[in-house]
Parts: structure tokens; sequence; C-alpha cells
């Protein structure tokens, strides 16, 4: 279970979802790799910027366009059949290196030019 | 009310989340969505009674990365965010997320990698020759 929510002036977008059924797989991308069932709680907090961005390929035909963001992530993750679990610190300990939030069209809907 | 179509598609190691919302009309910014995960099946159907075959309602993958994900291109600028061709709608993507965490025994570990990426998308996606919408989360 879980949801994306929005707030009121769209600058923070949190998603959160609890018993998402996940696969723990160490040796992956080895092909006989093995994998052993676990589950993944997370809560991500995205808050943008004021710096826009705005990335485009016509060859490719998608466009991006929103804002710089700060991501915070907290996560717990239990893998019951080897009696495993690790919980990460409080979301605003974490740190992450790249993120933006905005509106994005692509495909059948990319119509270069536009803005 | 509206029930939006969600899928979840099968992935390796990232996954997406196909999340089930209800919703009025079309999103809102203040609106928040109350989802599950629900996988649901998008395989073509086998046509009958010489019906056309429009292809499955499945999320097309992006053409040009791996038929799996994005598994071989990190979010970052000036690259395709998305995971799915044919969408319109919001998107947001991070990467390179690190920290500190503790395990059942008390063992405090460095968590994350550069490729340690989330997103979520929210918007209308084609398929099967019409538009859909759904909200996906990539974990």
């Amino acid at each position: 279970m879980g949801g994306l929510t929005f707030s009121s002036d769209g600058k923070t977008a949190t998603l959160q979802m609890t018993n998402v059924p996940i696969i723990d797989q160490p040796r992956w991308p080895a092909m006989d790799a093995e994998t052993t069932p676990a589950f993944l709680d997370f809560k991500l907090v995205f808050t943008s910027t004021d710096e826009s961005v705005k990335y485009e390929d016509p060859m490719r035909q998608y466009r991006f366009e929103g804002f710089k963001a700060i991501a915070k992530l907290e996560a717990s993750v239990r893998v019951p059949s080897i009696n495993f679990a690790f919980k990460t610190d409080p979301l605003e300990t974490s740190k992450c290196d790249f993120a933006v939030m905005g509106e994005e069209v692509n495909g059948k809907y990319y119509e270069p030019g536009k803005n | 009310m509206a029930q939006i179509d969600s899928h979840a598609i099968g992935l390796t190691r990232r996954r997406w989340l196909g999340l089930v919302a209800t919703a009025v009309g079309t999103f809102v910014r203040a609106m928040p969505v109350q989802s599950q995960s629900l996988p649901q099946r998008c395989a073509p159907p086998i046509p009958q009674n010489r019906e056309p075959s429009n292809g499955g309602s499945c999320p097309y993958p992006i053409p040009w990365l791996d038929k799996n994900g994005n598994h071989n291109q990190p979010a970052g600028p000036n690259v395709e965010l998305s995971n799915i061709y044919h969408f319109k709608g919001k998107l947001a993507r991070c990467s390179g997320f690190h920290g500190i965490g503790e395990d059942n025994q008390g063992n405090r570990e460095a968590w994350g990698t550069p490729t340690t990426d989330y997103s979520y998308m929210a918007g209308e996606y084609w398929a099967a020759r019409q538009a859909h919408q759904g909200v996906f989360a990539h974990t």
C-alpha cells in the first residue's frame, strides 16, 4: 500500500509505499544469480528548488521541463528467509547526487519546438 | 470518479510498481493519490471473432534503452528520464542516494550507490492504440 501526494503549491511530492515485494539478488548481474524474496518500505520526498532545467532531444523525441530538486529517502528492507532486516537512518540524513521534478512529454506526445 | 489504469512491468533488479489509483478525472497538484500495488495483465490479447489486434496495454519501454528498464542509464542531466515511451505527465527522478543505516544485528552500515535511483511518473501513456492514465514508481 502507498501513495503519491503533492503539496498545495506543487513544490513537494511524497511517494510512500509499504510491503513492496522485491527480490534480494546479491550476485546480480551474474546469469545464475539466485534471488530471495524480500519486502521494502520506503518514503521518498522530492522538494523543488527554483533552478529550472530543460532536457530535450528532438531526435529521440523527448522533452523534460522542471526544476532541480532535493530528494530525501528513508527505507527499510526485510528478507524473512534469512532473518535479515535493514533500516536506514531518518529521512533528513540521506543524501542524493541528482534530483529533478517536473513535466515530461515523449513519443507521440512530443512536438519539437514547443515550450 | 475515474479509475486510473495501472500495470506492473516485470523487471529484474529494479522494479516498476503499478499503482492503482482512484481520482477525479485528471491529476490535480494538491490531490493525494491513494494507491496500491496491483499487477494486472497487459499482454496483447488474442483477438476473437476476427477482431483487430491492437497490442497490449502495457506501457511501452524507451526504444533505445535496455528492454528491462533504464539499467544502463542512471538519472542525470540531458538524458531521457522517463521509463515509458509515449508519455506525458508529471515526472521526478533522482539517483545517487547514499546514507547510513542499521541491520537487525545492530551493525551500522553505509547504503546506496550511484545507481540507487527512484522515480515517480503520473500522467497519460499511449498503448494498445488508446490513452491510459497511470501512476508509477521506479525503485
